[in-house]
């Protein structure tokens, strides 16, 4: 009986053209979810070929498969446990010896496997050519050479795939041969390991025991502490014969391998024409001139986002409250009509005004940074900014889409290795004024003060930021980590891709927030219905007056505020009658109920992303400590404008 | 961890000049707080190419102690400074 439903799963190097090759598979026949229990991203696609059902995996961009990051452990196991019926290697002709040493990982792992050669266009111009049949003779994998971008091999990819799953598991390809007093203590482990059960195959877990690899030695050793210890041993002598801790012997060797067989399958030319990517790179990492191209684009960019966001938003607006007459005529204006008009509909209408307007070309011009190359230049340019917040310079990314909304940004903290660094990064783009928080600044203090106090006020947001980022750098347990990342070639990125990409994370975010939103939104209108709102303002009246000093009736815009930012403006001008605030507010109260605005607390929409994230527990920590801190900074500015006023 | 190479000539990565290149000797690492350090460092340059006897080629460095831009085994690196400081290599002689 032939099996009708195939599992292939897609491994390789970050910015491989992985992605391209996934979307190409599967269409939109795509699901992207997390790994159970970790916040790693996976994609899975179906497509029928052949008459059979085809799963694609699209596994993380990794560069080993040790336990440097989740992406790595989670690959692994992946590939060990649930064994797809065959892997697809998508490699990077131009980086054909680092992504060989990949390659030589997954055959350690024993996966059957077959190898897209990708990129071979850039190659080509860079002057590199690769014999693939050598390789594939070198590897004995079969190797198919790819343009991803322009779909030429996808086909005969999937062609192949199958022919390699119809043909039963492969033979066991070429073993990586390390030293000679390597092997000895392999094989002497690997006999040991042959006698328990274990998911890795036994030499493997030879060779990651050698290399210390952390959750292999606990896993052995919980099993069998004598195999663990006796590994302990062996790896000491391999140490002492080499000078280098066995795990660098290893890794060396394993990419003496890889260089070996990179040399005799690449031959190298003189580069086809003077790459005009490269003069793009030494401008926009310029050590001068990078700064302001990087300023230019990014202000090009948000100036774009909210010019386009402000139109299409306000055309929404009119567009859906246009229904509001005809509605009312249906369910009338008594309590029903109210809580469904006021509770689901503005609910969605809130959802929809922020997601369509502003979040959608976010990402579309996010995605095409990304795929461009120019993100990572731009984490070079300002790690050293952030690592005086302990981050370093990748963080710069969530901490930038921060300024167009925190959902985004803290789902974005995802490409900081560590689940440290992630917390962090997303704590400090709540911080970050949004685009709803920058109405309100806009909006009050820029209209009815100044601009130059606007602009203050940001400026004091950067500086609170900094400290607090810092603060809560030096109190959390454990250790930075320092910037590595790989710059790739610029290229023009793969518009489907970018589309898709941009698609499935509009999709997560109205997964993530509507539901909140609309809750949330749904609660206010029946409070307000059961006339709940004045008697909560009365009881936030200590707070919101005598600290403050602001207006009772403030207490139910900042209420109102928890679901967008922005509404708390918009009640405000509800409440108090007028959109002139120059006539119900000081300049003071102006600028303390911006300041409590700006901080007290993420929005309900950040709160789930926080939740989903990293769980209910940190995201109520941050959740209350920024409704404190805000309450303090609104106080403390109040008595010192008071002083100088 | 000692390197057998002669100490005059190894100098940490930080230390060469925009276009220089150098023969990786060792990654100075360990148990240990502060900044480049950190867990798995050391194993994750050796994954990315930087092993022993590796060249690598410091192209520049960011303004301000910014990272480094180095090219090794064909690929374009970003490496932040301290742990960049943390590398080291034998200056190749002409």
């Amino acid at each position: 009986m032939t099996k009708r439903k195939l599992v292939i799963a897609l491994a390789g190097n970050a910015n491989v053209g992985k992605s391209v090759i996934f979307n190409y598979l599967t269409g939109l026949h795509q699901h992207i979810g997390n790994w159970p229990g970790k916040t790693v991203e996976r994609a899975e696609g179906t497509l029928h070929f052949k008459g059979y059902t085809i799963d694609i995996v699209d596994l993380p961009g990794i560069y080993s498969l040790s336990t440097y990051s989740l992406e790595e452990l989670v690959s692994r196991k992946y590939i060990a446990v649930e064994r797809p019926d065959v892997v697809i290697n998508v490699i990077d002709a131009s980086v054909l010896e680092r992504n060989l040493f990949f390659t030589l990982q997954l055959i350690e792992l024993e996966a059957p496997m077959i190898i897209a050669l990708n990129q071979m266009d850039i190659a080509k111009k860079k002057g590199i050519e690769i014999d693939t049949e050598k390789l594939e003779k070198l590897l004995e994998i079969p190797v198919i050479p790819t343009v991803a971008i322009k779909g030429i091999g996808i086909f005969r990819l999937l062609e192949k795939a199958v022919e390699i799953i119809e043909k039963g598991r492969m033979a066991k390809h070429v073993e990586v041969k390390y030293g000679e007093e390597v092997e000895e203590r392999i094989a002497k482990i690997t006999k040991m390991i042959g006698e328990i059960q274990f998911w890795y195959p036994p030499r493997y877990v030879a060779v990651k025991l050698l290399e210390d690899d952390e959750e292999i030695a606990r896993e052995v050793n919980r099993i069998d502490p004598q195999i663990a210890s006796t590994a302990k041993k062996l790896a000491n002598e391999i140490e002492n014969l080499h000078g280098h801790s066995c795990s660098t012997v290893i890794t060396s060797e394993r990419y003496e391998a890889a260089g070996r067989i990179t040399r005799e399958a690449q031959k190298l030319v003189s580069p086809i024409k003077p790459p005009i990517e490269e003069r793009i790179h030494t401008l926009t990492t310029h050590k001068i001139i990078g700064y302001p191209i990087m300023a230019f684009s990014l202000l090009l960019m948000f100036y774009s986002i909210f010019t386009f966001g402000d139109y299409a938003s306000e055309l929404l607006n009119n567009f859906f409250y246009g229904w509001e007459p005809l509605f009312a005529s249906l369910f009338g204006t008594g309590i029903v009509g109210k809580l469904v008009w006021g509770g689901i509909i503005e609910g969605v209408l809130a959802g929809v005004t922020i997601a369509l307007p502003y979040i959608v070309p976010f990402y579309l011009i996010l995605y095409f940074l990304e795929n461009s190359g120019y993100l990572s230049r731009i984490a070079f340019l300002m790690d050293n900014a952030m690592h005086k917040i302990g981050l370093h310079g990748k963080a710069f990314i969530p901490v930038m889409l921060g300024y167009g909304c925190n959902v985004p940004a803290c789902l974005g903290c995802r490409i900081m290795e560590t689940e440290r660094e992630r917390l962090l990064a997303a704590f400090v783009t709540t911080l970050v004024p949004c685009a709803a928080r920058t109405v309100i600044i806009l909006g009050l203090v820029g209209r009815f003060i100044g601009i130059q106090w606007a602009l203050m006020l940001y400026v004091l947001d950067l500086l609170i930021i900094f400290a607090l980022g810092r603060l809560a750098f030096r109190t959390l347990p454990g250790e930075p980590t320092a910037l590595i990342m790989e710059m790739h070639d610029y290229r023009l990125p793969h518009l489907k891709t970018v589309l898709k990409q941009t698609w499935f994370r509009v999709a997560e975010f109205i997964k993530i927030a509507f539901p909140l939103i609309i809750v949330g939104s749904l609660a206010i209108k029946f409070a307000e219905v059961l006339g709940l709102l004045e008697p909560i303002a009365i009881v936030l009246s200590p707070v919101t007056v005598i600290w403050l000093g602001l207006p009772v009736i403030i207490g139910i815009a900042l209420i109102f505020g928890v679901l967008r930012k922005e509404l708390a403006l918009i009640m405000l001008a509800t409440l108090l009658g007028t959109t002139n605030f120059a006539q119900v507010l000081t300049p003071v109260q102006m600028v303390v109920f911006t300041l409590v605005a700006m901080f007290y607390i993420p929005c309900i929409a950040t709160i789930a992303a926080l939740v989903r994230e990293f769980g209910w527990k940190k995201a109520l920590f941050i959740t209350v400590f920024e409704i404190v801190f805000a309450i303090s900074l609104g106080g403390v500015a109040l008595r010192v404008l008071a002083l100088t006023a | 961890m000692e390197s057998r190479s002669s100490k005059e000539l190894e100098v940490p990565l930080t230390a060469l000049r925009d276009g220089e290149t150098g023969i990786l000797t060792s990654i100075k690492a360990g148990p240990g707080r502060g900044r480049g350090k950190g867990w798995g460092f050391e194993k994750r340059l050796m994954d990315m190419g930087l092993t022993p006897g590796t060249r690598v080629t410091v192209v520049k460095s960011a303004p301000f102690h910014g990272p480094l831009e180095i090219l090794v085994r064909g690929s374009r690196l970003s490496l932040g400074r301290g742990m960049a400081e943390r590398i080291f290599v034998e200056i190749e002689k002409e």
